[in-house]
């Protein structure tokens, strides 16, 4: 990347491509794709990429309670970090939110794009009101879950209260794993419209005429599914749960919000635990290192997923 | 006869899907609403209310002035303000910058292209609250801090992967053909790619466009440590001040938090219509 | 279609030149962005207002924001202040809670620290040597009004490096219309409390008798009522950790008891302090430990129980013992020239003028840290005199040692293993060796 640098002034018009074999212009023809994403690399090269490698830097340094760098500490932070008691605990816990809030609200997500992808009335309506919960910012839709499911003063107990179903108030987090459940199903709510919404700007583009052949030859509902929709939506599909995949490992507020890794970290991922590291025991270069070692995790767990759908892709 | 015979139960199948539809539709919407229902019905309450031992589901006595009280307690009209301009902000510059970019990786072929689209994720990789004191230091170097545009030139970074890989894809579904003919006709690169090729794809962008808006107006956790002044503070961040040190104020975060979702279901509703017409001009081929 | 489109982008481009209209500090330019981070960061300050900056001194100040009040009474302050100062620019962010040490560790990295901030913990800036001693930034006659013991907690090798803002201190709480009901008398021992949760549980059992909170927002207080109260501590009479002494594992083994006999609020390791007040304000809720600003929360919130407050249970003969929390104020080395010390010395003046100092504490009903402003508080208000008794003989953390934090975090784990079952004598010995090594 970096051709970035050696930028040249774009010619105000060019000319048609067949007088362009001179060897200017094909110097310039090399050159063109890379002033093209120049824009999109320097944003991100700026405001991402600085504040990663300093992440990096921090890793390996000693870091002081109030965060000042005091000097190189090699592995030190990995491995204390990683012998901490809770680490394990912590690494399950991001493994099973990670895959459960991604699998199942890919299923649910799909499954609802299909729906609101007939023809029927109030679909307007329908697709406005599935974009709430996206609309809503993650704290506040993580604090009305908290106020919803509350044993003494939750909604939810009075509502069920009101209908006759309970007589009593239910505990819906008897447990610290109810509790986590409760993060993960709210985790699904949110997650579901970003895939509805990748889904259905999928099924948009599918010509109806491949339908229509399919019809004429005799083919039933799941042929048609699994013969022609999915595999033409595949690949915003793809996009999108690599992306979930990602933004659900990294996901702060919902756990932060309802139980802040409470109790004793069994509610804990990750990025929270590393969030209290970091800013409650002032541990910041193992805050670091924890990033770093979920950074590495995700790095495997992405290209694997992509390196194997996009093979698939060439296959067909 | 046969034919008949035939017709019927399929015609009583599709009855029952239809219900089904509906029944499931019906239901999901319910359960995505109930937050918001109890979130409103919360914010129309007195505090004593929200917690009284017979639980309410309506309020007894609606309280609207919640929703005015709110407005004088905190600068919400500036928190609404920033969280337009910051939200609209990044769109626009996340546009600009990775409409090119998908542009390239979709039409033309140069080295480094899975390089640069592996760069792209990665860049995902690092949760923002994990690079908060990183992008501090760089924008501190601009002399950013404090100021919305920092807030969008944040925004939009985070959001370049999510627009690169799905316009790229929405690019390549479509044909070059017509670009090819609109360059012989004289046109230049940029030309053929805003006159031809946008237009085409303008559903892919639109939702592109959604997700941006969306992402960057729900954006907290850098907004909470670059922002210092009130009053350049977003929404997300503002209402915090319904959360304070003796106590939480339920009714008026709730209050609060229910102008910061109007927007953007205000928006989303616009383009949902030409999301429908962009499907129902055929003009985008598989 | 295209219209649309068009419309939409010029809408959002319109709203993106107005973003950066309003802005004065534009960014430079991209291409001198790429500098290296690993180099530190000049420290640049806050870009100062449009002011002529040449003659005016700077100070800014970072304050935690206590309540609904705190965001205007800075405000107010600021104003006067510089008003009444014309050669000092003075300039106050207020931060609420959740985030405030986000926002300082990240200025703090970032070599912007505040000149002043206003927060509970400051070992750990001392001992980065971020800080400067309280007699350089604070004249002698402000000095002189504190509280000795107050000074005394911000101690660290004989030098006093902050001064305290505000304190608050704990008693116990309790609904008398549900402890007559009952038929239950006000417990002062561990004994008798037992004794009157279980009354109180046979009375009613929808109603909680005694409210614990274990969550990482402020288990370390739990911590402390139970261990004081017990006669044990954090630190032995020479400041050695002993927080697995047997008064402390006999202290925490009454409370988790108290838990699993279920006689206190269903879920300690998540419900906050902030859920009991509530609770207890409903009704829910017979006995509380809870902080002297209780009743402006009662009383703001439309409640309209009738209730009392009591010295917090003991354990045998101990003395009951109050825990108190202390704020400060502290002042960050950042190369201050011998003007900009004498304005800051104009500013803790100011702020501790009698009148103004008891407005302060006031305002979000605190306790004073002055002698001269806990007479006036008494005098304003008379129920606070006996709290501004109580502040004066409570006990408070252990936050002038630089352990302090990993302590903190520690004693919540503990609390919440022993929930989940663990043993807590086991729990506190690996604490303990886990400290002191």
């Amino acid at each position: 990347m970096s051709k970035v640098a050696q930028k040249k002034p774009v010619p105000a018009k060019m000319t048609p491509p067949r007088s362009g074999n001179s060897p200017a212009k094909r110097a310039l023809r090399r050159i063109e794709p890379y002033i093209w994403i120049a824009p999109s690399v320097i944003l991100m090269a700026v405001f991402i990429l600085i504040p990663i490698l300093s992440v990096f830097q921090m890793s390996l340094s000693d870091v002081s309670k109030a965060g000042k760098i005091k000097g190189f500490n090699g592995l030190g932070n990995f491995i204390k970090v990683v012998k901490g008691s809770a680490f394990g605990l912590v690494l399950q816990n991001t493994l099973v939110w990670t895959i459960a809030v991604v699998v199942l609200s890919t299923v649910l997500g799909f499954v609802l794009a299909l729906i609101l992808n007939n023809k029927f009335r109030g679909r307007k309506v329908a697709r406005a009101i599935v974009v709430f919960p996206w609309a809503t910012t993650l704290v506040i839709q993580a604090s009305v879950w908290n106020f919803i499911i509350n044993t003494d003063y939750g909604t939810l107990n009075t509502l069920l209260m009101k209908l006759g179903i309970i007589k009593q108030a239910v505990n819906w987090t008897p447990t610290p794993e109810a509790y986590f459940a409760w993060e993960i199903a709210c985790g699904i709510f949110v997650t579901i419209p970003f895939v509805t919404f990748c889904v259905l700007s999928g099924l948009q583009s599918i010509d109806t005429t491949y339908y229509e052949a399919a019809t004429v030859d005799g083919a039933n509902y799941w042929q048609k599914l699994f013969k022609i929709t999915l595999p033409l939506v595949k690949s915003s599909l793809t996009v999108s749960t690599v992306l979930n995949i990602i933004y659900v490992f990294n996901s702060f507020p919902i756990i932060w919000t309802m139980t802040k890794g409470d109790p004793a970290n069994h509610t804990d991922t990750l990025v929270t635990y590393l969030y209290k590291l970091a800013f409650y025991n002032g541990r910041q270069g193992e805050a670091a290192a924890v990033s770093v070692i979920g950074f590495l995790i995700l790095l495997v767990c992405a290209s694997v997923y992509m390196i194997y759908t996009l093979r698939k892709g060439d296959d067909n | 006869m046969n034919d008949n015979a035939a017709k019927k139960p399929f015609s009583i199948q599709k009855t029952v899907l239809r219900i089904l539809l509906y029944f499931v539709v019906i239901d999901v919407c319910i359960i995505t609403l109930y937050p918001y229902f109890a979130m409103f019905c919360t914010a129309l309450k007195s505090r004593a209310e929200i917690f009284s031992p017979h639980g309410t589901i309506l309020p007894v006595t609606a309280l609207w002035s919640n929703f005015i009280d709110i407005w004088s307690r905190a600068p919400m009209a500036n928190y609404l303000l920033n969280s337009i301009l910051i939200a609209g902000g990044s769109t626009i510059i996340a546009m600009l910058c990775g409409i090119p970019a998908a542009y390239a990786l979709a039409r033309m072929r140069f080295k480094g292209q899975t390089a640069f689209l592996g760069f792209v994720i990665v860049s995902q990789m690092f949760a923002p609250v994990v690079l908060l004191i990183g992008i501090y230091q760089v924008m501190l170097r601009l002399g950013l801090t404090d100021s919305l545009l920092g807030l969008i030139f944040i925004n939009a970074a985070f959001n370049q992967a999510f627009t690169i890989w799905l316009l790229r894809g929405t690019f390549m579904g479509i044909s070059a053909e017509m670009e090819q003919a609109a360059t012989i006709d004289g046109c230049n690169r940029l030309q053929s790619m805003t006159r031809v090729l946008l237009p085409v794809a303008a559903p892919g962008i639109v939702t592109t466009l959604i997700f941006i808006f969306i992402n960057a107006w729900n954006e907290y956790t850098v907004a909470l440590c670059l922002i210092s002044t009130d009053t350049n503070k977003p929404l997300t961040v503002g209402i915090n001040i319904f959360n304070g040190y003796n106590m939480i104020e339920w009714q008026y975060l709730f209050a609060a938090s229910i102008f910061a979702i109007i927007p953007v279901v205000i928006l989303f509703m616009c383009i949902e219509k030409n999301l429908v017409s962009g499907l129902a001009s055929g003009g985008v081929k598989g | 279609m295209k219209k649309t489109l068009a419309l939409l982008l010029a809408l959002v481009m319109t709203l993106a030149l107005v973003a950066c209209g309003g802005n004065d500090d534009k960014p430079a330019d991209n291409s001198n962005t790429q500098t290296d981070a690993n180099t530190p960061a000049p420290s640049t300050p806050d870009p100062a207002p449009e002011a002529p900056a040449g003659e005016k001194i700077d100070i800014s100040v970072i304050a935690s924001q206590y309540g609904q009040n705190t965001n205007k009474w800075w405000a107010d302050f600021q104003e006067a202040f510089n008003k009444e100062h014309e050669n000092i620019n003075l300039t106050v962010e207020v931060v609420s809670w959740n985030d405030i040490y986000t926002v300082v560790n990240t200025r703090i990295s970032g070599n912007t620290a505040p000149d002043i901030l206003n927060i509970d913990v400051f070992a750990d800036y001392q001992a980065d040597g971020l800080l400067l001693p309280a007699k350089d930034y604070v004249s002698e006659e402000t000095y002189a009004k504190m509280y000795p013991a107050f000074l005394e907690q911000s101690n660290i090798d004989g030098t006093i490096w902050a001064i305290p803002d505000l304190a608050s201190a704990r008693a116990m709480y309790y609904n008398k219309d549900i402890l007559d009901a009952a038929g239950v008398e006000v417990p002062t021992t561990w004994d008798e409390l037992k004794a009157a949760c279980e009354k109180l549980k046979a009375y009613d059992s929808s109603i909680y008798p005694w409210g614990i909170d274990m969550t990482t927002d402020e288990g370390q207080a739990a911590f402390a009522y139970y261990i004081w109260n017990n006669g044990g501590d954090f630190t032995d009479a020479d400041g050695n950790w002993t927080l697995n002494s047997d008064a402390n594992v006999e202290a925490i083994e009454y409370a988790i008891d108290l838990v699993n006999s279920g006689l206190t609020n269903s879920d300690p390791a998540n419900e906050t302090r902030y859920t009991l007040q509530d609770l207890f304000g409903a009704g829910k809720l017979a006995m509380m430990i809870g902080p002297n600003s209780i009743p402006t929360y009662i009383a703001e919130g439309g409640s309209t129980i009738n209730y009392a407050f009591a010295p917090i249970p003991t354990n045998g003969g101990n003395p009951s013992v109050s825990a108190g929390v202390m704020d400060r104020f502290m002042c960050f080395d950042n190369g201050h020239s011998p003007e900009k010390l004498e304005a800051i010395k104009t500013f803790f003046d100011y702020f501790y003028e009698d009148a103004r100092y008891s407005d302060w504490v006031l305002m979000e009903g605190f306790l004073p840290a002055t002698s001269a402003g806990g007479e006036i508080v008494a005098k304003a208000d008379e129920s606070m005199a006996p709290w501004v008794d109580i502040v004066g003989s409570c006990k408070f953390y252990p936050t002038a040692k630089a352990e302090w934090a990993d302590v903190k975090q520690g004693v919540i784990n503990v609390e919440q293993q022993a929930l989940l079952g663990g043993s807590v004598r086991e729990l506190l010995d690996a604490l303990q060796s886990d400290i002191a090594g």
